[in-house]
């Protein structure tokens, strides 16, 4: 199972990148992606909207199910990634580059240490999940 | 104590085939295989798409005395079923909701099989012990085990099936035609009968021993395996109810009247006024509702406050099952089957599609609203806070020529 080793996770499978300053790049883990199998929908967050960590900021919808998509770090939406509601199909191939879904303006950017790094998701990934 | 899941006698093919399994009912079955729900859901439009079905539950009804047990229990006459034919039927209630929906399956003058959900097989099976004491002569037994069955269904299901004929013929040409007949050298029953929507359908009955084999002759003839996702999507594309959605008890809690499926008219017959069959007092008082709402008569809705209808989103988004359905701002009802569907895009000539290799994919679902919100009309769905427009539409998908299928987009 894919897991990127720059990327920080929280145990509903989100993950979060750490870009320059306070940005952080926020997306769905590939194994995520795995377990919903056929992504046909998302519903992603207004830019400008402000978000606390563990807040919902969109769904993710799939044939079977609707999921929450939660935010890993606290702050303010800048950008979207516009292509993926029409085209989630993205996430299937690329989950932590091309697939990227929200990028957040961090209010409390030390939260980011406090996710699972690669090694304590892929732990999780074995025996809890 | 730990439950312990059944399995069909296809799990070792399922595994093979990659399929992630879940607990549906108590049993382990393929919620989807490798290729996932949207190219299981587009090989069975195109092509022929393989069903394992048998935790379905299968009850054999024979003796003298089975047509009279089956005319007291089942909402449809099977004084008007011919050998081999089948037809839809419900299990009703004394106050008229369904205690499940099933098909009866005639084989001889007095030996019927009948299908059941898996979910209801139990509570099924132990209504019909309850009034089979008053027959003398009735054998009801649970076949379930011994015989496994499957689903064969698309365009090309057909000339698979066909292929692997030994001795005999299929059915009949024609929708719950049912014969017997050997495949691969193993004795099987068939009909033409599906949960797809599609003309091209097979169901078939098969002693579970020799079930594998079939499967894999099946799969190399060219059907491909379909999971229970794909067999969802299906079914609500061709506006199919499901028990437990759009039978059963209500989102409101109340119990499901039976005349809110546009299906119970032809699972259930009042020909013979003569027979006393349960829930018939008010079956009869919801299928005059429905022939009121059919003249535009709304006044009088107490048999039958709702019905259900298919709907097509207009807006992006989903709507599931749970969902509030607005008319204007009047709260009208709920979305009861709802989800994102794939279809074949398509051209058209003369009536007749030619399906292209390219494909999209829709929201769809089923509701079940006011008899006044009909047709035509433009509703609204509540989405997580947001009013997703949708139209009510007759149906979601086209069969002109009888031989194919295509999305009404």
């Amino acid at each position: 199972m894919m897991i990127d080793a720059d990327a920080r996770y929280l145990q509903s499978h989100e993950w979060a990148k750490k870009e320059a300053g306070n940005v952080f790049t926020i997306g769905l883990s590939a194994y995520a992606v795995e377990q919903l199998g056929d992504i046909v929908y998302m519903e992603l967050p207004q830019v400008g909207s402000e978000f606390k960590k563990a807040d919902s900021v969109g769904v993710v919808e799939s044939v079977k199910t609707a999921a929450d998509l939660y935010t890993p770090i606290s702050g303010k939406v800048i950008e979207v990634n516009e292509e993926i509601p029409d085209n989630p199909d993205v996430l299937k191939t690329d989950a932590y580059d091309k697939g990227w879904l929200v990028r957040i303006e961090a209010s409390n950017p030390t939260e980011f240490e406090d996710l699972m790094d690669d090694g304590a998701y892929r732990k999780y990934l074995e025996t809890d999940a | 104590m730990v439950l312990r899941m059944k399995q069909t006698p296809f799990f070792e093919k399922h595994t093979a085939y990659g399929a992630r399994m879940v607990d549906f009912s108590g049993w382990q079955m393929p919620i989807q295989y490798t290729d996932g729900i949207v190219a299981e859901h587009l090989a069975t439009r195109k092509h022929a798409g393989l069903f394992d079905v048998s935790h379905m539950g299968r009850f054999q009804v024979s003796g003298t005395d089975a047509p009279a047990f089956l005319r007291r229990t089942l909402t449809n006459d099977c004084d008007q079923l011919p050998i081999g034919q089948a037809h839809y039927t419900i299990l009703a209630n004394d106050t008229g909701g369904a205690i499940d929906d099933a098909f009866l399956y005639r084989l001889g003058q007095e030996d019927f099989l009948l299908v059941v959900n898996a979910s209801n097989k139990d509570k099924d099976w132990q209504h019909l012990q309850a009034v089979v004491g008053s027959y003398d002569a009735v054998d009801l037994q649970d076949i379930s085990e011994s015989v496994a069955m499957l689903a064969l269904q698309g365009p090309e299901a057909e000339v698979i099936l066909q292929s692997l004929v030994t001795e005999s013929t299929l059915p009949d040409p024609k929708r719950n035609a049912l014969s017997q007949f050997k495949l691969c050298g193993i004795d099987v029953t068939a009909a033409r009968t599906g949960y797809t929507g599609e003309p091209g359908c097979f169901e078939l009955f098969l002693p579970a021993a020799s079930a594998p084999v079939i499967w894999d002759k099946l799969i190399a003839a060219g059907a491909k395996p379909v999971g229970l996702g794909a067999r969802d999507t299906l079914r609500l594309e061709a506006g199919l109810p499901l028990y437990g959605h759009e039978l059963g008890i209500g989102k409101d809690e109340n119990e499901i009247p039976i005349y809110v499926i546009q299906q119970a008219k032809f699972a259930v017959s009042f020909d013979d006024s003569g027979r006393d069959f349960i829930g018939r007092d008010a079956l009869e008082k919801q299928a005059a509702a429905r022939q009121r709402y059919k003249a535009g008569d709304f006044s009088d809705t107490t048999a039958l406050p709702k019905v259900v209808r298919q709907v097509r989103l207009l807006d992006k988004g989903i709507a599931r099952d749970g969902a509030v359905v607005y008319d204007q701002d009047k709260h009208v009802g709920w979305i009861t089957s709802g989800t994102m569907v794939p279809y074949w895009e398509y051209e058209l000539n003369a009536g007749d599609a030619t399906l292209a290799d390219s494909h999209a994919q829709r929201a769809i679902g089923l509701c079940m609203v006011d008899p006044s919100v009909t047709v035509g009309s433009t509703i609204e769905i509540d989405v997580r806070g947001r009013r997703l427009k949708a139209v009510i539409v007759a149906r979601n998908l086209e069969n002109r020529k009888g031989t194919q299928t295509y999305a009404i987009v």
